[in-house]
């Protein structure tokens, strides 16, 4: 679907110049077998003699628990152990970051599907009809399901209903402009909705400890904290990372993990878990619903003067990566713009609302639909075009950030929005039948050419690449060369965001050796830290890198030495080893003569520092930007909107595969198109409502749009391995600001709510 | 993926004909017949059902077509929704066809069929109120032998299907004039209807035929407003409306349908579901008389 243009590097490999190494597209080694259906995933694990688990969850959003009582269901056949919070050998608490999350619910119960119970039993069928009798006695009670209100709530939690909050103030608050709008943004609850199913296999081990075969997106952290809940030594505990069926955020909800590992333990025997779909909805992190009020100020010409903004996020209970969220909300609650004066108040707060976690650009994408909203306005107030407004407000390198960092990575943000400005628009829909036009509604739908109207919307994006704030971020891989074929070993989980493509191929580019492997991630392996944040493109492919060019160090060392010139001076390409002059010529395989080399490394960027009082300080090692520029037609009758096209020019510092990137920002594009039309889960008085995808439908290949890939700024970031930017999750973050701008213009509408309704893009008819 | 073999059926029979098809559903009571599966399968997969035995009807070659019966198309009940969407059946039921196209993902229309479309009757079934507007009548095979009674009669509950009985066959009126299905999703992609109006246009009887889908448990009829359009068009001469008339006529079906409770606001949705429904039987209206 994705089009690549112009020239350059990008076009050049596609055209077929390399088959391997950096910038060549690669292709994944695990492709065939997905496709085939052949790749071993958690929901395929099988053990001897395993028992199935199944997980009571609370029907309540807020209840307090009186009794619980498991008698019956542990009398039923075939059951072999439940569990409850007084089965919880060590920690009862958990947490990524802030252990404030119950194991099972022991007083009260915070949200709806909070587990409760675990049961094990000889078949799933028992295992769930027994969890279903297991008695609980709820006292419910009024669940606060309001953010705004949460602030004045009863603390439905023990640490308080205010997560976090961060006042940034940066300039000078009584800086006024000469224009100003003001606008209220609303952003729902998008699910991570990984496809396959959430599941995962505990087998006991003779010393007492447990491996867990799950489809983890950071192993280590999910042993540390399967271990302290254990009871255990960290070393007793192993994770073993399955095959990860997709994965926009943490994949597994801990909540099942857990459990398992618990009844692994306690029954001395394998035991295999698979998450129905209502519990997948229902256990995970989703992203924060938000609520933002803006007021931007500017001059006449439409300069940004200052930025005042409130932000709220709804966590759900439990803290979570809520701070992170924060952070990222406010640091960029302007934008890829240049504001001398921002004030922004930032909270992060409990509710009894589905739980909120780390999900693709998390924080960066609710800003970017509000503060574009705001662009838009200032655009209307002002009489200028909507990019033109932006055009003269874009922030470059050398300029601070609202938190007085100042930005020292490539930040191309005008040569961006300048790309996709002057793309060619999308032709109309034409031919003589107008029944075959593709309108709002689909193929056999109800639209209607004459009650269709087309918008052009632009957003510009950005997010940080790495954990902020003084997150440790650091990955260790290990590579070996051996009989001209290297192996890579390094814990950094593939989730199909392409990182063992791309380790495969910063290994073909050191050693010039075309195969290479890479083994699955455990945590007998050096940690690597989570998947997210592009970290693996960054610190994970960086320690591999170290690592290949202390293995081809080792390796021409020797030769070097015996023919008297520097390492330097020789190249490896294709298995084969020359020297700049040609006098040298001579193989891996025979270099190596039997020996294997092996060389482990780390790579850690510079540290970051936590935002201070006033939302000051330099909490981002790195920054990735993005513009797009959306067209769509809206039935305004219907209110029915098809997204045409949305043309994407992103800062990417390098193309390192050209396919796998255009795969990612498709990806990326078509996440945040759910986000902008369709997905929102429904959770009316913190009850769930319809967990299923019909009740929750997610983009398929026809509500896509043509993802357009107009230019790809390749200009490197200095302190980056190879230069590279994370690529995957800015589209997500800028592709549903870009779609609300095209229904705007399109309708005339505020358009201030994402997922956008069909009643927010109806044209009343003027009487 | 959650399909583990401990759920499915004990038993699974695949007749080759209707009668025996009959025959086996007498032999086994708590069977539960199987076409497509694509409802069924995905209430078992979720837990809700736990079928003791299966009847396959997709080796029943009988109901797998149709055939002509004195002016009527009599369908079988297992045309999948993908063999009712091609054109030559377009030709002979224009909304059904279009109905078909329009019901899920290509996938599903490969393996759904009319009869589990009607036995499912589900608010959002498309085929239900094509059926409605087009007054088909469903025949069934029970150990009893065959009858025949209105589809609305299956749906409403009025008249439901029998221990043991099958869909075998839907007879429906061959109409020879436009017909029209329009469905609102909300989204491009295949999608579950939020509203769908199915119009046909009955020379002979002079009539004009509406049904609405999926705002209510069953496909409703305005039977008023198909009246007054009925009236106000020139059956002998070209059949076309002025403008207003199709709108006059999508608000009258829009407040039917969605009708005002006295003494209260309609609430916000309702008011969205009442424009959509208007916009529909406006275009539907048009289209058939363009
Ligand atoms: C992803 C997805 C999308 C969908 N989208 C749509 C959509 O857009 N529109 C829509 O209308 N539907 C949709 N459906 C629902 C479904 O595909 C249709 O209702 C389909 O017509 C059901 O037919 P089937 O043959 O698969 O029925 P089955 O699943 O085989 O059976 C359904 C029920 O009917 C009974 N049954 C089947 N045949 C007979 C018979 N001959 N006599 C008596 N009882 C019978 C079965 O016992 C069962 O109770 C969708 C389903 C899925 C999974």
């Amino acid at each position: 679907m994705s089009i690549i243009e112009g020239p350059g590097p990008v076009a050049d490999t596609l055209a077929g110049a390399s088959a391997h190494g950096i910038g060549a597209s690669v292709p994944p080694a695990d492709a065939l077998a997905k496709t085939r259906g052949t790749y071993p995933y958690a929901a395929d694990l099988w053990a001897e003699g395993l028992l199935w688990a199944a997980v009571l969850r609370s029907p309540h959003p807020s209840a307090r628990i009186v009794r619980i009582d498991t008698a019956d269901a542990r009398a039923m056949p075939g059951v072999r152990a439940v569990i409850t919070h007084e089965d919880v050998p060590g920690d009862a608490m958990h947490g990524r970051g802030v252990a404030d999350r119950p194991v099972f619910a022991q007083d009260v119960v915070r949200h709806h599907g909070e587990p409760i119970a675990a049961v094990a039993a000889d078949h799933p069928d028992t295992a769930r009809l027994a969890a279903a009798a297991i008695l609980v006695e709820y006292e419910v009670l009024d669940p606060v399901t309001d953010p705004e209100k949460a602030f004045a709530a009863e603390p439905l939690h023990p640490d308080g209903n205010l997560i976090r909050h961060i006042p940034l103030s940066f300039g000078d608050p009584e800086a006024v402009g000469e224009v100003v709008v003001e606008g209220l943004y609303r952003v729902g609850r998008q699910d991570p909705a990984p496809i396959g199913a959430e599941a995962g296999l505990a087998v006991p081990r003779p010393d007492g400890g447990v491996e867990l075969y799950i489809a983890s997106t950071d192993p280590h952290a999910d042993r540390d904290i399967a271990a302290a809940c254990f009871g255990l030594e960290a070393d007793r505990v192993k994770v073993v990372v399955t095959g990860v069926p997709g994965a926009t955020g943490d994949r597994e909800d801990s909540g099942v993990q857990l459990p398992l590992g618990l009844l692994a333990l306690k029954t001395g025997c394998p035991v295999k878990f698979v998450a129905t779909r209502e519990e997948s909805f229902l256990g995970h992190a989703h992203r924060h619903p938000t609520l933002l009020r803006y007021r931007h100020h500017a001059d006449a010409e439409g300069r940004l003067v200052k930025v005042e903004a409130q932000i709220l996020l709804d966590a759900g209970a439990y803290a979570d990566a809520s701070s992170s969220a924060l952070a990222a909300a406010v640091a960029f609650a302007a934008g890829p713009y240049v504001v001398p004066h921002v004030f922004v108040e930032g909270w992060a707060v409990r509710t009894n609302n589905p739980p909120s976690g780390h999900v693709r650009g998390e924080g960066a994408m609710q800003v970017c639909a509000a503060y574009e909203g705001q662009m838009d306005k200032l655009a209307a107030k002002l009489g200028l075009e909507p990019a033109e407004v932006r055009m003269r407000n874009v922030l470059a390198t050398g300029d601070l950030l609202p938190t007085g960092q100042t930005v020292t990575c490539p930040a191309p943000v005008g040569e961006l929005l300048k790309a996709v400005r002057d793309a060619d628009l999308p032709p109309l829909p034409d031919g003589e039948d107008e029944s075959q036009w593709l309108l709002p509604g689909g193929t056999s739908g109800a639209g209607e050419p004459g009650a269709v109207r087309r918008g052009v919307g632009y957003a510009l994006g950005m997010v940080h690449v790495l954990g902020a704030e003084g997150t440790d971020e650091v990955s260790t891989a290990t590579v070996r060369i051996h009989d001209g074929r290297a192996t890579v070993i390094c814990a950094a989980v593939e989730t199909g965001q392409g990182f063992t493509t791309l380790a495969r191929q910063v290994v073909q580019e050191v050693l010039g050796v075309e195969d290479v492997r890479v083994l699955p991630a455990d945590t007998d392996q050096p940690p690597a830290g989570p998947a997210a944040r592009g970290r693996h493109t960054w610190v994970s492919a960086g320690a591999v890198e170290r690592a290949a060019k202390m293995v081809r160090t080792q390796l021409l060392q020797p030769l070097a030495a015996k023919f008297g010139m520097s390492v330097e001076l020789l190249s490896i390409a294709d298995g084969k080893i020359t020297s700049y002059d040609g006098v040298l010529s001579t193989t891996v395989a025979e270099t190596l003569d039997g020996k294997e080399l092996w060389a482990t490394a780390q790579c850690r960027p510079h540290p970051t520092d936590r935002l201070d009082e006033n939302g000051q300080g330099d909490a981002f090692v790195g920054l990735a930007f993005c513009a797009i520029r959306a067209v769509v037609d809206v039935d305004i009758e219907l209110g029915s909107v098809r997204a045409v096209e949305l043309a994407v020019a992103q800062d990417v510092g390098r193309v390192l595969n050209p396919r796998q990137l255009a795969a990612r920002i498709e990806a990326g594009v078509t996440q945040g198109l759910g986000m902008a039309l369709m997905e929102d889960l429904r959770a009316p008085g913190g009850v769930v409502k319809r967990p299923n995808f019909t009740g929750y439908p997610l983009p398929t290949a026809l509500d896509a749009p043509d993802v357009r890939i107009v230019k790809l700024v390749e200009e490197r970031d200095v302190v980056a391995p190879f230069g590279a930017k994370a690529v995957s999750a800015v589209p997500v973050v800028t592709a549903p600001a870009a779609v609300a701008a095209a229904v705007r213009a399109a309708t005339g509408r505020p358009v201030n709510r994402l997922p956008i309704r069909p009643q927010a893009a109806i044209v009343k008819p003027q009487v | 993926m959650s399909t583990y073999a401990g759920q499915a059926a004990e038993h699974v029979t695949l007749p080759s004909s209707l009668d025996e098809a009959v025959e086996a559903l007498a032999a086994m009571p708590s069977a539960v017949p199987v076409a497509g599966g694509t409802d069924l399968m995905a209430a078992v997969n979720s837990g809700l059902l736990r079928p003791a035995a299966l009847v396959g009807l997709g080796r029943i070659s009988e109901i797998r077509g149709w055939q002509y019966a004195d002016g009527a198309a009599l369908l079988g009940a297992g045309l999948t929704h993908a063999r009712m969407g091609r054109p030559d059946f377009a030709a002979l039921i224009p909304a059904l066809a279009a109905a078909a196209r329009s019901a899920g993902p290509p996938q599903i229309r490969n393996a759904g069929t009319l009869g589990g479309n009607i036995a499912t009757a589900a608010p959002t079934g498309d085929a239900l109120p094509v059926l409605a507007a087009l007054e088909a009548s469903v025949i069934l095979a029970g150990p009893e032998g065959d009858r025949e009674l209105p589809v609305s009669h299956l749906l409403t509950g009025m008249d439901p299907l029998r221990p043991g009985e099958l869909l075998a066959f839907v007879r429906i009126p061959l109409l020879h004039a436009p017909q029209t299905f329009l469905k609102a999703t909300g989204r491009t992609g295949p999608g579950r209807a939020v509203a769908s109006v199915a119009l046909v246009v009955d020379p002979a009887r002079r009539q004009v035929r509406c049904s609405v889908g999926a705002v209510a448990p069953v496909p409703l009829r305005p039977l008023e407003a198909e009246q007054w359009v009925a009236g106000l068009i020139d059956w002998d001469g070209e059949r076309s409306l002025a403008p207003e008339a199709c709108t006059a006529f999508g608000e009258y079906v829009a407040a039917a349908c969605i009708p005002d409770q006295p003494g209260v606001e309609l609430p916000p949705a309702a008011v969205q579901l009442r424009r959509t429904v208007a916009a529909l039987s406006r275009r539907a209206l048009g289209r058939a008389l363009a």
